[in-house]
């Protein structure tokens, strides 16, 4: 049975309804501003992930302006460009890019903006024997946590700034060198903390499988409990396989990462303390993005340096 | 028998007016009922008797009307009112048996929360029985005919135990022997001295079956005594003339026998 | 399989799955025969702007606090879809696509802000829509079983008046009983075992859970008592057959696996049902035509001729 709404009370909420929608619709839609960069000389540069960004505002200095489209806790491979980030691209002279298939879902705007501008992946000049496969045959893009493949891509990303802007090489030049000095130095640290800690456990577990360079460079194990992608699903045997590895070897920590939720890292470290081992969560780690802007660890540098120490930190 | 004007009428309507989408279907009515009777609803087609009821029952909002049952507003008196729509729309293929159905009428007694016992399930039986259909207490309503699924459904009114009854044209599409027994059911009722309005549509078994009839046609053409209200007179007035009758010369009898018309 | 009971994780899983079917099986029967099967489905895309809105306030990833975020826009979504189906002509099924696609819309452009802004750590939010059965823990068993305890105790107290508003809501009306209430009611338990059910098989199978099981005891009976308990039964079996399965495959998600399994009943369902399963129908059907074919024969046989013919008529 129906029961009728007085007519006044309807026509009320009709009238509401065609004028907020409406206006709501425009507010929204006017809320990005155009223009993204502020037009004053400088060489307009959009990169994707926080990693690429730092380092491009690193050797650009003064002369460059760098948007960073991901932030901190942002997934590369789900991420989606919303149109404000189209229109950041579009008002860039130059976009950077990890590549590898990392920024999984941008691969059609980077074809359409190539047609019109310098649109670079950072990795392409890692030789492909430096490159890490996955289980189905693409290749890890996760290249940043070899520093000494990163520092190929800072080249990479100095070149791409003389070619575009010419007439400051020189610069460009400088602050890179100084810049690579820095990072052999960080790529140093992290070998030798990783080394001071007993082999045994010298093994780090993660939600992850983001740290095969890592593992392979700094000569530490790794183990994910998902796929490469944050997009993979695993079931109750991975779990249960994973935490019989850790009782079983007897790993005292774990590490969650910024972009992907703990929930699956307590079920396997409630398991194993249900079976008498204890486990504990090492610490975060950064993987697919950096920390808060203005932080140590909102820095590539930093951020490495923050990883190494929590590792080092929680399994020595 | 004359009505005592002390004892409280079973059910007192005053003003009833209702609209669909501003067009009125039912006018200003008014009428008092006398206990213990059975009371025939006549009128032609849209002429606005079911949706009488709905409103009465609270079913349908109306513009304007009050009911009162037994002196009190119909909704403090729920319990005392029956009620037996026409060819109900539920799912016929819910998981519930004719028991189970005619149970449901006494949920109103029992309130929040209690579950149905021993004592329910022997009213429901009793009443089962009462309609004839006693054999049919453990089978699905999907497998009833029309015809039963209508007794059941009256069975599940009588099991409420109200004392004021609405039915909505309960003989329709049912065969003799149905009627038969449905009409031995009310005259039961009326026995037990419990008050049944009928919406009918065969005017030619109303003087039979009746008391009182109102005849309605929108507005309340008329309300009283079978005997001195159903007359060809306000018959015309309530069919708009849509009526034949037979005068039968040869007969002693002054009335004329309802042959034909369009209810 | 002891694993199964030994197992820490196993048996959190297990039980959480388990107690998640009964409480999706036994609701579910209601929505189902309330022909609101797929309240389950809008319910779970309902969810997604209370879960992003709960985020925005608090700043905080936590489970609890996105449950209760959901359970609030669930519960808003149900008083949507009861308020556009009293007081307008459009029925329960658009009114639930409406209700589905407004505040699933709402929710992804939230979502999006969140992306954008500076609260980052956000990946969180859609991994809770994707579900995830095999990261269960006691805590999440210990709220699984309340829930299936308040979900069991509602209905059992008010299974006479769930059943009445179910098969006549006009009588029950007529009665006395306050339908809008208990329908709402009703719809805020369906609620709650969506929200938590979410966390186990994600927003998309969620549905599913609620309706297979229910759809698939109405095959073997035809009371509504124990329909809404097999139902349970059902629900109870998927999720532990789905944990079995999974825990001895790696990669096997445990969540959509026990959905398959509730639909392998559904199907075994079908077709072995005793009244109304294809192969009851088929064999009673056969019966019947051999029992006839029988009787005919043994007329004609007795070659009484055209009073036979007769007498055969008596079916």
């Amino acid at each position: 049975m129906k029961r009728r709404m007085p007519s006044s009370i309807k026509r009320f909420i009709m009238t509401l309804l065609f004028l907020v929608v409406p206006v709501a619709l425009v507010v929204t839609g006017c809320g990005q501003g155009s223009g993204a960069f502020k037009d004053d000389g400088k060489l307009h540069v959009t990169a994707t992930i926080g990693m690429i960004s730092d380092v491009a505002k690193e050797i650009g200095g003064d002369r460059v302006e760098v948007i960073g489209l991901m932030g901190p806790g942002v997934d590369p491979h789900l991420y989606k460009a919303s149109q404000g980030d189209i229109a950041k691209l579009e008002d860039a002279k130059v976009i950077l890019y990890g590549g590898l298939h990392l920024e999984g879902k941008m691969t059609e705007i980077f074809e359409k903006m190539s047609k019109k501008k310098s649109v670079v992946p950072v990795t392409k000049n890692i030789p492909e024997s430096s490159l890490l496969t996955t289980g189905d045959g693409t290749f890890d893009p996760h290249v940043w946590f070899d520093v000494k493949l990163w520092m190929s891509a800072t080249e990479t990303i100095r070149d791409t700034l003389i070619e575009n802007d010419p007439a400051h090489e020189a610069e460009y030049r400088e602050r890179t060198d100084a810049y690579l000095a820095k990072l052999e130095e960080l790529d140093r640290y992290a070998r030798e903390q990783i080394a001071t800690i007993p082999e045994q456990g010298r093994v780090m577990v993660t939600a992850h499988d983001a740290f095969g360079y890592f593992g392979n460079a700094y000569a530490i194990e790794v183990v994910g409990l998902q796929g490469i992608s944050t997009a993979a699903e695993y079931g109750s045997k991975d779990v249960t396989a994973l935490r019989d590895m850790l009782v079983e070897r007897g790993i005292k920590a774990v590490f969650v990462e910024s972009s992907v939720p703990k929930k699956s890292i307590e079920a396997v470290i409630e398991g194993a303390k249900k079976l008498g081992h204890e486990v504990k969560i090492g610490g975060e780690l950064f993987s697919d993005a950096m920390g808060e802007s203005g932080t140590e660890e909102g820095t590539y540098i930093g951020m490495v340096r923050h990883n190494v120490d929590t590792i080092v930190g929680a399994l020595k | 028998m004359a009505a005592n004007k002390s004892v409280i009428a079973p059910l007192t309507v005053t003003n009833m007016t209702v609209a669909y989408q501003k067009k009125p279907v039912v006018r200003n009515v008014s009428f008092e009922v006398t206990e213990g009777e059975l009371i025939g609803i006549i009128g032609p087609n849209g002429a606005g008797k079911s949706t009488l009821i709905k409103a009465i029952l609270g079913l349908q909002p109306s513009l304007s009307g009050e009911t009162l049952v037994y002196g009190k507003p119909y909704k403090t008196q729920r319990k005392l009112v029956g009620y037996v729509p026409q060819r109900e729309s539920v799912d016929w293929d819910f998981p519930t048996n004719a028991l189970d159905v005619v149970m449901m009428g006494r949920y109103g007694q029992l309130g929040l929360f209690r579950r149905p016992g021993a004592k329910e399930k022997a009213i429901g039986m009793e009443c089962l029985a009462k309609v004839g259909m006693a054999d049919f207490a453990g089978r699905q309503i999907s497998q009833l005919s029309g015809g039963q699924q209508q007794r059941v459904f009256l069975a599940r009114a009588l099991a409420q135990d109200a004392t004021l009854y609405f039915m909505d044209e309960p003989f329709a599409g049912v065969d003799a022997a149905t009627e038969k027994a449905i009409i031995q059911l009310l005259n039961e009722l009326k026995r037990q001295g419990k008050t049944v309005l009928v919406v009918h549509h065969d005017l030619a078994t109303v003087e039979q079956y009746f008391d009182s009839v109102m005849l309605l046609n929108g507005e309340l053409v008329a309300y009283g005594p079978t005997a001195s209200t159903f007359t060809e007179e306000m018959l015309q007035k309530a069919y708009g003339g849509r009526l034949t009758f037979l005068k039968s010369h040869a007969s002693a009898e002054d009335e004329p026998v309802l042959i034909a018309g369009r209810g | 399989m002891l694993n199964l009971i030994t197992d820490p994780n196993l048996q959190w899983i297990l039980l959480g799955s388990m107690l998640l079917g009964i409480s999706t099986g036994v609701v579910g029967t209601f929505a189902y025969l309330r022909k609101q099967s797929l309240i389950g489905d809008t319910l779970a895309h309902a969810a997604l702007p209370g879960i992003c809105i709960a985020f925005m306030l608090t700043e905080v990833k936590s489970v609890g606090l996105f449950m209760i975020g959901a359970i609030v826009a669930g519960m808003i979504a149900t008083v949507g879809i009861s308020w556009i189906t009293r007081y307008s002509r459009i029925k329960q099924d658009a009114a639930m696509g409406i209700v589905l696609s407004v505040f699933f819309g709402l929710g992804i452009v939230l979502l999006t802000q969140i992306q954008h802004s500076s609260y980052g750590n956000q990946s969180g939010l859609d991994k809770f829509l994707f579900g995830q059965a095999a990261s269960m823990t006691a805590k999440d068993v210990y709220t699984m079983t309340s829930v299936a305890v308040v979900l069991i105790v509602v209905c059992a107290l008010l299974f006479k008046e769930f059943k009445l508003i179910s098969f006549d809501p006009g009588y029950a009306r007529g009665l006395g009983f306050s339908v809008a209430t208990l329908e709402q009611l009703l719809l805020w338990l369906v609620t709650i075992a969506v929200v938590v059910g979410i966390q186990a098989v994600g927003v998309v199978l969620v549905a599913a859970l609620l309706i297979t099981p229910a759809v698939s005891a109405r095959y073997w009976t035809d009371r509504l008592g124990v329909m809404t308990v097999l139902s349970g039964l059902f629900g109870a079996l998927s999720g532990a057959i789905g944990t079995w399965v999974s825990a001895g495959t790696a990669q096997l998600p445990t969540g959509p696996l026990s959905v398959l399994t509730a639909t392998a009943v559904f199907v075994a369902s079908v077709l072995f049902g005793p009244q109304r399963g294809v192969i009851a129908k088929l064999v009673r059907r056969r019966t019947a035509k051999r029992d006839w074919a029988a009787e005919n024969a043994k007329q004609t046989g007795t070659g009484v001729g055209a009073s036979a013919k007769e007498r055969g008529v008596s079916a």
